[in-house]
């Protein structure tokens, strides 16, 4: 090195250098390392390279059954999206629909059959010995006891076991953790028969939730959640008011989060709180009298609101006025499950709920009994206590397992029974812990590898078909499998194909069968079978029983805490707990991700002395968990509530040893109506430890900032088109001529090289009104942008990377209460005026003639000033290299690797990445309509998260295109932009929430 | 001694000069078109292969014979260049598609087309080299520029392939991306970052 150097040659050298070593490695500059192309053999038919195929299916990951698109690039799959045509989900997908992804690539899958040694281990072995063996323990334990244990199921791989069960002699056992039991019981209690209604919630005015979490877990949350978007939703100028939701429940699930109002009932006394408001309906002829419910006038009589409201914990005169509102809104619905059926009361609880839409006059109009939805088909729990007491018998010779996990959501007493199987075979992908304790292991195919059709509801037939050749060339389909036992030639698909031959005989179309399976596949299904004919319900409930079925209590000291155990709304029952997509995304209650918590109201916190991370013991009879403690208004005092779904001793790297298991809380006994109490006494003490846990909660209030802005009804509906509440933040007067002063400047650039002439400002606007929080939008977003998971403890350091975080913020009432939550998202808002742009060094971060904060990875050098300057903190830096093959912070282990969409750049350490408004798909459709002459039209570009929405929140589009729908929203006078003060010109627009009451006052007292 | 006026005139001049020669190495000389051929091309026979730019193929493909003297127009292989980014690899299956028939009139030739029945008995799929590459940041769609440039827009980067024993990048097409950006401002068109880079 000479002397005198300066600054710039330094900087100079520095670069050349930083050159020379980028060549070297493989980032890609500098001289082309030896590539191959390799071509296809054969070209598979109507598949063209660069472009993707979709294929129609059905997601299973619960048991709802919406129709699905996949996009396989270069055959396999890279995309899940929603399928319009379903009219489950209507093109619309949760989170746990879009990570089937991980479940499809999961690099801890079985990949051959196993099978147990002497030595007490698993170890592979062939498909022939594999089955030779099935076929032996089969012929051996035909008399003495065969059982087949599955999930929830329906259709031709569920009607081939009865088939196959039937043809030796078995027997048939359904296993869902959280399974109805209570719904189906209460219906039976009420009107007779135990199947499970249609829940109209498009059309319903005030609808009253006693537990059920339609929203995000109960029955079909996908389809409710677009119901209940379309009745909720404000549309300036209609003449209806919006629907309004109440919840009542122990904790705030998503459903309570958006509910106008949360009545906190004594945990165990929802019912006699539903009593209460038939009461008043009854008492004040608030709706036309119904014969059925003469009969239960003494039981209506014995609770009057003054009656119940010491036990239930509600004053009478908000039961008064709850009732009345219900009953006068024109079109009521009350819903029931969830949480408030988890107690050993539940079903007399959903009964009397019954009674309550039966008095408010919803049977018939917003509940509708007629064909079965398939809820009757997910077994009942008292079937699996069954089974754990025939197994300790030692009277099941043979268990055969698919679909079904109850090692880990069953208690120490099943996994002892399990032992004394003579023969447990697993047909499970993982091997998670009932598979763990098994004999031999057939590992089946994902849903996305094979061939299968469901009933998801009356009137349609879902199909459901392999988008790619299986990841694992050696696990073979469950249904093959049975095939071969059962002697039959030819595999599932053929088995399959001849009972829609069948279907198409009986169905009498003129076409070919050929043309009516091929119109079949491309559709997903047969969706014309209509709903069945509505009958109304009789009330036939004996009121005697009703009683007694209300009484059943959780049993235990009084002084104890209530522990309260509610499905995780992505880890579910524990099968969504090896997806690190789903792992990582923040629960939407408590932002808490990679670990479960337990929820403690502050004022018992105080009295505890905990503060959040604080680990307590929980000790109910059955069980011990150690749980930190996530401190939270929403949840009553005195009650705590634990989530689902982690826990795992077994199963694969990401679900394993991690967090506890609150299923080990639970009593083993079935309630009275065969199913699970979910709640059980418990002591709590503290155990000195702490535990940092992962969240992304920046703040839960939103602080008068201006990120969330609510509106009262009143207001919102006397809005006139140009009145614009929110706008008086922009600019204030002082700066005003320095903002036109700059603005100039920015006009006189847009007349510049690629910025003249006419572009599209891309744009979007999300309605806040419609947002329930659920996430699903977060994890599209992952899917669609090959956006890196990074695990619990650099979640803990805020290297969080997700584009898109759905920020909650509380509305409080006077006591500090809340009463529900607005939730919104925040994503790079394309700043028009951006912080970001100016201060970048290397031009990585710069503003795109159509309107885009662009980021162009390849330039970006990593100084992170851009995200240092950006207020809305909405750029993610890659701290590690998350896309290293093999390395420490690999996010996308062999085979996972195989879901990263091609069309997204994979970033390496030292970049930034920040929400692009799906630039891809924007450029993909300016391509499509390049070579169609023609213009993008609008709607035609739908971003990842905008396409997910069960709510239909999103909204994207040219701004600059007056006509389109973007355009039309922004101009909405509930319109508004985050930290407009800051002069930043964002791209999105939110709308403000409109809520029936005039909550968002600043709270009294900060948590 | 030189002043510091000498010193900047040669200075300017040294950058005219240095721009110009970048400048000319960096344009992409449009193919002239090919006149109408008195008598129709033959593809030479080619004595010495060691002299052929470009990395030598598992298989001696000749697009001069293929393109050039058979006249088969880019796209009966390359297929879905009008409609994708990807110009696609032709499939064995279009290579047999003829030489099924076709064996070959010389001995040479024979022992190509024999690597190609070989490839397609034994289910191996030849390993091509790649000679036109570009980094996984940058993405290039084949389709508008072909919808921009013509059906035959093909040599104006891949050069007079028809004319090609052995397939090399042109040094022309640097492929670097300066040279991209020089057509595209000659023809007008976006220069936008997030237009390749995304």
């Amino acid at each position: 090195m000479s002397d005198g150097i300066n600054r710039r040659r330094f900087l100079k050298v520095l670069g050349v250098t930083g050159g020379g070593a980028a060549a070297i490695s493989a980032c890609g500059i500098g001289p082309e390392p030896t590539r191959k192309l390799i071509p296809y053999l054969v070209a598979p038919e109507g598949q063209i390279p660069g472009t993707a195929t979709i294929y129609a299916s059905t997601c299973r990951e619960c048991a709802a059954g919406c129709g699905i698109h996949v996009r396989v690039r270069e055959g396999h799959a890279v995309k899940i999206e929603g399928n319009a045509e379903s009219p489950v989900n209507r093109g619309r997908l949760c989170a746990r629909g879009q990570a089937a992804l991980q479940g499809l690539y999961n690099p801890d899958r079985v990949r051959t059959p196993l099978a147990r040694g002497a030595d007490g281990h698993l170890a592979p072995i062939t498909w022939d010995e594999a089955l030779q063996r099935l076929d032996e323990q089969v012929r051996g334990a035909s008399e003495q006891g065969i059982v087949f244990l599955t999930g929830h199921d329906t259709g031709a791989m569920d009607e081939l076991v009865d088939e196959w069960l039937a043809s030796i002699g078995g027997r048939r056992v359904r296993y869902e953790p959280f399974a109805y039991e209570a719904l189906r019981e209460g219906n039976r209690l009420a009107f007779g028969s135990a199947d499970v209604p249609h829940y109209d919630l498009a059309a319903a005015k005030y609808v009253l939730s006693f537990g059920a979490d339609f929203l995000d877990t109960w029955l079909d949350p996908v389809a409710f959640q677009n119901a209940f978007a379309r009745a909720r939703a404000f549309e300036a100028g209609r003449a209806v008011s919006p629907a309004r939701l109440v919840y009542v429940g122990p904790r705030l699930p998503v459903t309570g989060m958006n509910a106008d109002e949360w009545l906190a009932a004594v945990p165990g006394t929802e019912g006699k709180l539903a009593l209460a408001l038939a009461h008043v309906i009854a008492r004040d002829g608030l709706a036309p009298a119904s014969a059925d419910a003469g009969r239960l006038a003494d039981l209506l009589a014995d609770h009057a609101p003054a009656a119940v409201a010491a036990e239930t914990g509600v004053p009478a005169a908000v039961i008064e006025r709850v009732a009345r509102d219900f009953a006068r809104s024109g079109a009521p619905l009350a819903v029931a499950g969830g949480m408030a059926a988890h107690y050993p009361n539940g079903a007399g609880i959903v009964a009397a709920v019954n009674v309550l839409n039966h008095v408010a006059g919803a049977s018939g109009k917003t509940v509708r009994h007629g064909a079965a939805l398939p809820a009757e088909a997910a077994g009942r729990y008292a079937d699996m206590a069954e089974l754990t007491g025939d197994l300790a018998d030692g009277a099941v010779a043979l268990l055969l397992v698919r679909g079904a996990n109850p090692a880990h959501s069953l208690s120490g007493a099943f996994i002892q029974a399990l032992d004394k199987a003579r023969f447990v075979v697993s047909f499970a992908t993982t091997l998670d812990e009932t598979t763990a304790a098994a004999d031999l292991v057939l590992p089946d195919l994902h849903p996305l590898e094979q061939w299968n059709d469901s009933r998801p509801r009356p009137g349609l037939t879902a199909l459901q078909q392999p988008v790619m050749q299986p990841v694992f060339a050696d696990c073979r389909a469950a249904g093959d499998v049975l095939l071969g036992l059962l002697g039959r030639p030819g595999g599932f698909r053929a088995h399959l194909e001849a009972r829609w031959r069948e279907r198409h005989r009986r169905a009498g179309s003129r076409e070919s069968f050929d043309a009516f399976w091929m119109a079949a596949l491309q559709r997903g299904g047969l969706y014309d079978g209509g709903e069945g004919a509505a009958r109304a319900a009789r009330l036939t409930a004996d009121p005697a029983a009703l009683r007694a079925a209300l009484e059943a209590g959780i049993g235990g000291p009084v002084e104890q805490p209530m522990c309260v155990v509610f499905p995780h709304p992505v880890l579910h029952d524990g099968r969504g707990a090896d997806k690190p997509w789903l792992q990582e995304l923040p629960d939407p209650v408590s932002k808490i991700a990679w670990h479960a918590w337990v929820e403690v109201h502050p004022d018992t916190a105080a009295a505890w002395g905990v503060v959040s991370g604080d680990v307590v013991l929980l000790t109910s009879p059955a069980g011990a968990v150690r749980a930190p403690v996530w401190v939270t208004p929403s949840v009553r005092p005195g009650t705590v509530a634990v989530p689902t779904g982690q826990g795992h001793v077994a199963s694969g790297r990401y679900a394993r040893d991690r967090s506890f298991n609150a299923f080990t809380l639970l009593a083993d006994a079935p309630t009275a109506w065969g199913g699970r109490a979910f709640a059980a006494r418990v002591t709590v003490a503290r155990t000195g430890d702490h535990r940092r846990l992962a969240s992304v909660e920046g703040n839960s209030r939103p602080h008068g900032k201006g990120s969330v802005e609510t509106l009262g009804l009143a207001a919102a509906a006397a809005l006139g088109a140009a009145d614009h509440p929110f706008h008086h933040e922009e600019t204030p007067e002082y700066a005003r001529e320095a903002a036109e002063h700059w603005a100039d400047a920015q006009y006189r650039k847009t007349e510049l090289g690629n910025y003249a002439g006419d572009q599209p400002r891309w744009g979007l606007a999300v309605d806040l009104t419609r947002c329930t929080g659920c996430s699903a939008c977060v994890t599209a977003c992952y899917a669609e942008n090959n956006i890196a998971t990074v695990g619990e403890e650099l979640l803990t350091r805020g290297r969080e990377m997700s584009w898109l975080r759905i920020e909650r913020y509380w509305l409080t009432d006077d006591h500090g209460t809340p009463q529900g939550a607005v939730s919104s998202l925040m994503m790079c808002q394309q700043c028009g005026n951006a912080p970001c742009e100016p201060v970048c060094p290397v031009y990585a971060a710069y503003h795109t003639p159509d309107g885009l904060n662009g980021q162009v990875y390849n330039r970006c050098v990593g100084t992170r000033y851009c995200a240092n300057n950006c207020p809305y903190k909405v750029r993610y830096f890659n701290w590690y290299n998350y896309a290293e093959v093999g390395g420490a912070w690999d996010a996308f282990p062999d085979p996972l690797h195989l879901l990263l969409n091609p069309d997204v750049t994979v970033r390496e350490k030292g970049v930034m990445e920040k929400c692009t408004f799906c630039v891809q798909r924007i450029r993909g459709a300016q391509n499509t309509a390049r070579l169609e002459d023609r213009t993008v039209r609008d709607g035609e570009i739908v971003p990842a998260c905008a396409q997910t929405c069960p709510s239909e929140a999103i909204v994207f589009g040219d701004l600059n295109d007056p006509q389109s729908r973007v355009s039309v929203m922004a101009g909405d006078p509930r319109g508004y932009h985050v930290l407009a003060g800051l002069n930043t010109k964002p791209a999105v627009t939110y709308l403000a929430r409109v809520m029936h009451a005039d909550l968002g006052a600043p709270p009294p007292a900060e948590h | 001694m030189i002043t510091l006026r000498q010193r900047t005139r040669v200075g300017v001049l040294w950058c005219a000069l240095a721009a110009g020669r970048l400048l000319a190495a960096q344009a992409p000389s449009p193919a002239t078109p090919p006149a109408a051929p008195a008598t129709p091309f033959v593809a030479p026979v080619i004595d010495d292969t060691a002299g052929l730019a470009g990395p030598r193929q598992p298989i001696f493909f000749r697009h001069d014979i293929h393109a050039g003297q058979d006249e088969i127009p880019c796209q009966y292989c390359h297929n879905t260049v009008a409609v994708s980014s990807e110009p696609g690899m032709p499939s064995l299956q279009t290579c047999m598609g003829c030489h099924l028939i076709i064996s070959g009139t010389t001995a040479s030739h024979r022992a190509e087309i024999t690597k190609v029945r070989t490839a397609w008995s034994e289910r191996k799929a030849p390993e091509w080299l790649r000679v036109f590459w570009l980094p996984q940041f940058a993405r290039f769609p084949h389709q508008r520029h072909i919808k921009a440039l013509g059906q035959d827009g093909c040599t104006l980067c891949h050069g007079d392939v028809a004319r090609m024993p052995q397939i090399a990048q042109p040094k022309e097409s640097t492929l670097l991306m300066g040279w991209c950006i020089r057509c595209h401002v000659e023809r007008a068109v976006s220069r936008d970052c997030t237009v390749c880079h995304y």
